[in-house]
């Protein structure tokens, strides 16, 4: 914002400990809307006709099955420059419940053409990408996980981690880069392709990747059928390639309690234990 | 009204949303006749040249009941927005005129067609233009009664009022009917006026087959510092004798014979234009 003097910023009442220091110093170019996410939207497509570059924040389940249709009318269909920034993926929100489960979010909207959907996994990845959005005029979803991840430095859309040898292949993104990086840990047989960027995805280059392993297991906090599982399917069967892929993934919302993200990825056997345990 | 421009009259319009529904054999005649006024007065309320030359100080109309499609194109036309040319293509193969509003046409805002969208987008030109600083375009915004029962419109009108946006003013197309039936038999929000006020909105209430009234209407609720609603109370179907006050006229097609006996009921107009 202090760059560019045409980026606004858009809330939804949330962003505690974080908003402020924007609200403060660029008081002309942010606004809460309050607790409405279909005019937080509307009005950020309203901003862009003006000529400004919105940034439309709010928690990741709100920001996009709130706004479904104005994502789909209002950005998708006009080619909207707008950043929508949601907060939280996965079980990031664990002991809240199936309404703050964020298992379903990207999927909803992956099939809207033109829009970009990226799942940082490291700050080298998420810092320089919100200038990169904003300066390309992107339509973007940006899903942005509470847990900090280190893993790796690279800034590219998707980092290769290869193991001792080239018979497993874990695939993931997001939140679950630590997940997979730990299974590497534990089970260094194990290689793993890590995915910053979600849509568009380089398909000849993840393709390559594939076909270098016997077996490619894709773990998600996400319904496998329109997350990675099916984009990385897609790939394959586009290319007609002899991979079978494995996938591990919620399959259903649960009422079931837990109060960390660990206790949910278990149940699908998706947590760093199991997968070493399982892939060895 | 700006010095300069066409006199847009009602029949004319009329004329022309008549001919470019018969020609496509297209629906929304109702919806398309009951706003013609409120058009040709939202338009005469702006500077439209600016509009033509898309600049950035524009004023913003959209229109956010999308399925008047016919009559905003036909407004546009007679302002000299669209050519007539383009008119013709009017719900035809491979023309950038569908059956709702398309920013695909020049001097389209926003397309529409799915309701409750077009207030939180003004909502935000609203805001945009104010920290522009371009204190003389205003944004108008053209909802009908049945949209209302959409959430997101609420959701907009807190914002507006909140943030004081009084450049921007909404119209209500109050032509008693939504999509199947008199709209007080779905949602009875009447009295209207008090569930506006009641979100702290200026109102006025008006005859929305009158363009000087409605013109009028906004000339004040621009002057108010508090955002304002104009209820144009207008006849569903208006200047078709037999489409007056009939939901089904949101659907229906005009046969051929239908189409003379509207034109005739039309009358003669020096000014009409036709395409």
């Amino acid at each position: 914002m202090q760059r560019d003097p045409s980026v606004f910023l858009v809330i939804a009442d949330m962003g505690i400990n974080l908003i402020e220091r924007f609200a403060e110093a660029f008081p002309d170019r942010f606004v809460n809307v309050g607790i409405a996410e279909q005019n937080m939207i509307g009005a950020c497509v309203g901003l862009a006709n003006c000529g400004y570059k919105p940034v439309a924040y709010t928690i990741s389940n709100f920001a996009v099955h709130r706004c479904f249709e104005q994502i789909r009318n209002d950005v998708a269909i006009h080619k909207t420059p707008i950043v929508i920034l949601g907060i939280g993926t996965g079980y990031d929100n664990a002991s809240l419940g199936p309404t703050h489960h964020i298992l379903d979010d990207w999927g909803c909207v992956r099939s809207f053409p033109g829009l970009e959907i990226h799942s940082p996994t490291s700050c080298a990845y998420a810092s320089p990408l919100l200038d990169d959005l904003l300066d390309r005029g992107a339509s973007a979803y940006v899903r942005i996980p509470k847990s900090e991840s280190r893993y790796s430095e690279s800034s590219e859309p998707m980092v290769y981690l290869p193991g001792q040898d080239q018979r497993i292949l874990v695939c993931t993104y997001g939140g679950l880069a630590p997940v997979a990086v730990e299974a590497q840990r534990l089970a260094p047989a194990i290689s793993a392709l890590v995915f910053n960027r979600l849509r568009p995805l380089s398909g000849d280059a993840i393709a390559s990747v594939l076909s270098r392993h016997q077996r490619v297991v894709v773990v998600e906090d996400h319904f496998a059928e329109t997350g990675l599982y099916s984009s990385l399917c897609q790939v394959a069967a586009a290319r007609r390639m002899p991979v079978a892929i494995e996938s591990r993934a919620p399959t259903d919302y649960t009422l079931t309690v837990g109060t960390s993200p660990a206790f949910f990825l278990r149940s699908f056997r998706g947590d760093a234990s199991s997968l070493a345990e399982d892939l060895r | 009204m700006t010095q300069g421009e066409p006199a847009v009259t009602p029949q004319a319009v009329r004329r022309t949303i008549l001919e470019m529904l018969h020609r496509a054999k297209a629906s929304h005649l109702g919806c398309s006749m009951s706003v013609v006024e409120m058009l040709i007065a939202m338009y005469a309320s702006v500077d439209v040249g600016k509009i033509r030359s898309h600049a950035p100080d524009r004023s913003r109309i959209i229109v956010s009941k999308g399925h008047c499609a016919a009559a905003t194109y036909a407004v546009m036309m007679h302002y000299g927005i669209i050519d007539p040319d383009q008119i013709r293509g009017y719900h035809t193969d491979g023309s950038m005129l569908a059956g709702h509003v398309s920013h695909g046409v020049r001097g389209v805002e926003h397309s529409t067609g799915a309701l409750g969208h077009g207030l939180a987008v003004g909502a935000g030109c609203g805001l945009g233009l104010r920290a522009r600083g371009y204190s003389d375009a205003s944004v108008l915004v053209l909802v009908g009664d049945g949209e209302l029962q959409e959430g997101s419109v609420w959701e907009s009108l807190m914002f507006i009022r909140h943030h004081r946006l009084s450049n921007v003013v909404l119209l209500v197309d109050n032509n008693a009917i939504s999509s199947i039936t008199h709209t007080h038999e779905v949602i009875d929000m009447r009295p209207l006026a008090a569930r506006f006020q009641g979100f702290g909105l200026m109102v006025a209430e008006t005859d929305g087959h009158d363009v000087a009234g409605i013109v009028a209407a906004i000339s004040d609720m621009r002057r108010s510092p508090t955002p304002g609603v104009v209820i144009c109370n207008t006849v569903k179907g208006k200047g078709v004798s037999f489409a007056e006050h009939q939901p089904i006229w949101h659907y229906r097609t005009l046969s051929d014979e239908m189409y003379r006996e509207a034109l005739g009921g039309l009358g003669n107009d020096e000014e009409a234009c036709r395409t």
